[in-house]
């Protein structure tokens, strides 16, 4: 019996995130995505370190970063351009793509002087 | 006028340059100068084979009484002999400036010493012995005796005149002719610490051998000293290459057991001469450095492929090693050869050890990789054969890590690294496109 109902609970709490999910406007379900390409070249990255050992170490650290960077800067490209978000309610969406564009240049830059 | 005064002159130079050749340097380490020390004048005439073995190897013998109060070893901090014969068991001080210190203070600074003691012998040689690692029987009447390693006499019935041969097995301090006859010995035991490693046995004791009074009945406890535990005669090598012989018979040196025959109880084998002369000669030969007496030179390093010793190495350089090790017969310096002399790279344990190889000539070399570890190393030879004076090297070298430009452009392993962080610039690029363009 309360087995039965738990697992029906959990059906109807994904279906409902499910459905709010596929509410969201599409430039935001584009910025989600890339996230989760960044993430988990991340994840797969770090398998690799664990199998072969950290050698250059530095490498290992520039390529994470570098996921870990660009995962950050999309996230907050999405706070900044969420019509939802009170906070950034007068912050121009092109503006907030622009500083996207900056920091990213910023952050290539480094990583590859750090990849040695 | 002049002339007969130059020439005057130049002959008190010329006296002067025997002086300056006779002396103990480490190009000749062959000793030259002995000071003999008797009880009793009359042991000149009674060991004078063995003093005229020695002068015929060209030793300058200097006889003098034990309680001579002219002995002195030392004089303006300069020594005056490189050896000293103590023949004198029985006497309790030595007369002039000599005492135990100054034995000992004699040895210490490098020099060698053949001690004889005997049934009476006093509490001199005891302690003097005692301080080179031997201690005789503490019972000062005992002598050693055997019921069947004796030697076969009309004249002695006690057993106290054994006949051992039980030699230390070693070429360099015995020679290469092999001893055939027993020694005749007739005098005290000693033992030796077993935790001491630089006192050998050089003639020991058969296993039915044992120290006691002669002339007292057995006592009821068990002899403090017996069986192969006694050693008769016995061999120390310092640390500073000094060699002192201790022996529990000053009969032995004597021209009587020297020219007698000798037989073993219970073998049947009788020989004409016995093994003292033998013995003794080539165990002298030993104690006054001319034979197994070392010296390493040349030790040098350097990178396959250069010629000049760096002064630092880096890891997993290519490097070669050489040494050069020559020994003293007696009259000149000549290559040593030998199949087990090792070289160690070592930092607070050794990373690398090699055997080293001869070219015959005195020549050892080897090859070999520095370790994947940096910091600052010694190449270490430790040398300690039976026999030897030993071998003591090290050269410290620094080692260090790669440099920044000497690692591999693009490293193997990182390739993974590479394409993630070029891939999240592509997708940077490909993520602005979409995302700008989407309507």
């Amino acid at each position: 019996m309360g087995r039965s109902a738990a697992t029906k609970d959990a059906h109807a709490l994904f279906h409902s995130l499910r459905s709010a999910y596929a509410a969201t406007p599409n430039n935001l379900k584009i910025i989600d995505l890339y996230i989760l390409f960044a993430v988990a070249t991340a994840v797969i990255q770090v398998a690799y370190m664990a199998i072969v050992g950290s050698f250059p170490f530095n490498s290992f650290l520039s390529g994470v970063l570098s996921c870990v960077g660009t995962a950050v800067l999309a996230v907050s490209l999405r706070i900044q351009v969420n019509k939802d978000n009170k906070e950034f309610k007068d912050l121009p969406p092109e503006r907030a793509f622009a500083d996207f564009v900056l920091c990213n240049l910023v952050l290539h830059l480094v990583i590859i002087n750090f990849l040695g | 006028m002049a002339a007969p005064k130059f020439a005057f002159l130049l002959l008190n130079l010329i006296s002067i340059l025997p002086l300056l050749v006779s002396s103990f340097s480490v190009d000749r380490p062959t000793d030259r100068r002995i000071l003999v020390l008797l009880d009793d004048l009359s042991l000149k005439s009674s060991h004078s084979l063995f003093f005229s073995s020695l002068k015929s190897r060209g030793f300058d013998l200097d006889f003098k009484l034990a309680d001579d109060p002219a002995i002195a070893v030392k004089r303006y901090g300069q020594y005056m002999y490189d050896g000293l014969i103590l023949l004198s068991p029985s006497t309790e001080r030595f007369g002039g400036s000599l005492d135990v210190e100054g034995v000992l203070d004699f040895v210490d600074s490098g020099h060698d010493l053949i001690v004889a003691a005997d049934a009476n012998a006093s509490d001199l040689i005891r302690n003097i012995a005692a301080e080179c690692g031997v201690d005789f029987d503490e019972d000062p009447s005992a002598v050693v005796v055997d019921h069947s390693s004796y030697a076969v006499s009309e004249t002695e019935g006690d057993h106290t005149l054994i006949a051992a041969d039980d030699f230390i097995q070693s070429d360099v301090i015995l020679g290469n002719k092999k001893i055939e006859a027993p020694v005749l010995f007739k005098g005290i035991g000693h033992s030796l610490n077993p935790a001491n490693s630089m006192v050998l046995k050089a003639l020991s004791a058969s296993p039915s051998s044992y120290s006691t009074n002669p002339s007292s009945k057995l006592s009821s406890q068990p002899p403090s000293l017996y069986g192969t535990a006694i050693s008769l005669v016995s061999v120390v090598q310092a640390r500073n290459a000094a060699r002192i012989m201790i022996s529990g018979s000053l009969d032995m040196f004597s021209n009587r057991l020297f020219r007698a025959g000798v037989q073993k109880s219970g073998s049947l084998n009788k020989y004409e001469k016995s093994g003292n002369e033998q013995f003794i000669t080539e165990l002298s030969k030993w104690i006054f450095h001319e034979r197994g007496h070392l010296k390493a030179v040349n030790l040098r390093h350097n990178k396959v492929g250069e010629s000049e010793e760096p002064s630092m190495y880096r890891i997993n350089d290519d490097l070669e090693f050489s040494v050069e090790i020559f020994e003293w017969s007696g009259s000149s310096w000549v290559p040593h050869v030998s199949k087990d002399v090792q070289v160690q790279f070592y930092m607070m344990s050794p990373y690398v050890l090699k055997t080293l190889s001869t070219n015959g000539k005195g020549l050892y070399h080897t090859s070999f990789k520095v370790p994947d570890v940096y910091g600052v190393f010694q190449f270490k030879v430790e040398y300690q054969k039976l026999g030897y004076t030993s071998l003591s090297l090290s050269k410290q070298i620094p080692v260090r890590p790669f440099k920044h430009n000497e690692y591999e452009r693009f490293i193997t392993t990182a390739f993974p690294y590479y394409g993630a962080s070029f891939s999240m610039m592509a997708g940077f690029f490909i993520f602005s496109g979409v995302y700008l363009y989407n309507k």
